[in-house]
C-alpha cells in the first residue's frame, strides 16, 4: 500500500482512471547532482482481468510522482490492476475496484 | 548506428520479451529510442522511416506557459484508430518522453505530467492502424526548468 493511488470511476461503458505512482523519477542529470543513481519508472501496465487496458513505456522525463490519466471500456465492479517496473527492476502492483 | 546493427538489436530484444506478455515494452524492443538526442532520431528509432503527416485530429493539450517545468500536464486525445502513441520533446538531453501502446478497443485519451528543462517543442506521433503516421506539435514555454530536481 501507498505506492500507488488509483481512482477508477465508471460512467456507463467508459471507465475513467487516474493513477498516481509514488516514485522519485530521478533523471540522469538530477541523480548526478544528488550523488544518487538514476531511477525512474520505465514501464507501466493496467489490466482488468487478463485484458490490458493501459500500457506505457516511459523515460526519465515524467514528473516526480507521475500522474497517469486514461480511459477505457469497462464496467463497475471490475478490478483494475496497475503494475510498474522501474530502471532498477523493482516492481509494484496495486489493484482497485472500479466504482 | 547502422541499419543492420539496429535490426539485429531489435530481433535480440524481441526474443527476450516473454511470450505471456501481450504487451509491448518499447524500452526493450526499441532501446535506441530512449537514448536518441533529437526528435527526428528518436522517431526514426521507434518507427523506422515513417513520414508523419500533421493532423488536426490529434489534440495535444498543454499549458501555454508552464510555471513549473518539473510537472507539466499534457493531454493527448485522438479519434484516429491508433496502434501506439508516442510523445517527444526537443529540449531535454534525450528526446523520447513516453510511448503508449493502445490496446484493442482502447480509447486514446491520455494525460500525464512531464519534466522539461526549458521552453521547447512537444511532438506527438500517432501510429494508426492503417499503417500511417500522424503528428502534432505544440510550442511550450517553461518559466522554470524542472530537470534539475
Amino acid at each position: 500500500m501507498g505506492n500507488m493511488k488509483i481512482k477508477a470511476k465508471a460512467d456507463g461503458e467508459i471507465v475513467k482512471a487516474k493513477v498516481m505512482a509514488k516514485h522519485e523519477m530521478l533523471t540522469y542529470d538530477g541523480a548526478k547532482k544528488k550523488g544518487k543513481e538514476a531511477n525512474f519508472i520505465t514501464h507501466i501496465v493496467g489490466k482488468v482481468g487478463e485484458a490490458v487496458v493501459f500500457e506505457m513505456s516511459s523515460s526519465q522525463f515524467l514528473s516526480k510522482n507521475p500522474l497517469f490519466k486514461f480511459t477505457f471500456k469497462g464496467k463497475k465492479g471490475d478490478e483494475l490492476t496497475m503494475t510498474w517496473v522501474d530502471l532498477k527492476g523493482d516492481t509494484k502492483t496495486e489493484s482497485k475496484k472500479i466504482k | 548506428m547502422n541499419r543492420r546493427k539496429f535490426l539485429g538489436l531489435g530481433i535480440a530484444a524481441a526474443a527476450l520479451v516473454p511470450a505471456t506478455l501481450s504487451a509491448v515494452d518499447f524500452r526493450k524492443e526499441k532501446p535506441d529510442t530512449w537514448t536518441a538526442k533529437s526528435v527526428d532520431d528518436a522517431v526514426k528509432a521507434l518507427y523506422g522511416d515513417a513520414k508523419a503527416e500533421a493532423s488536426e485530429k490529434i489534440t495535444l493539450k498543454t499549458p501555454k506557459v508552464a510555471s513549473n517545468g518539473g510537472a507539466i500536464p499534457v493531454t493527448i486525445k485522438t479519434d484516429i484508430e491508433a496502434k501506439s502513441v508516442a510523445l517527444f520533446q526537443d529540449i531535454n538531453p534525450e528526446s523520447a518522453v513516453c510511448a503508449w501502446t493502445v490496446p484493442e478497443g482502447g480509447v486514446v485519451n491520455y494525460s500525464t505530467k512531464i519534466k522539461m528543462k526549458g521552453s521547447g517543442k512537444l511532438t506527438v506521433i500517432v501510429e494508426g492502424k492503417d499503417g500511417k503516421f500522424y503528428s502534432k506539435t505544440n510550442d511550450l514555454e517553461v518559466a522554470l526548468g524542472g530537470c534539475e530536481g
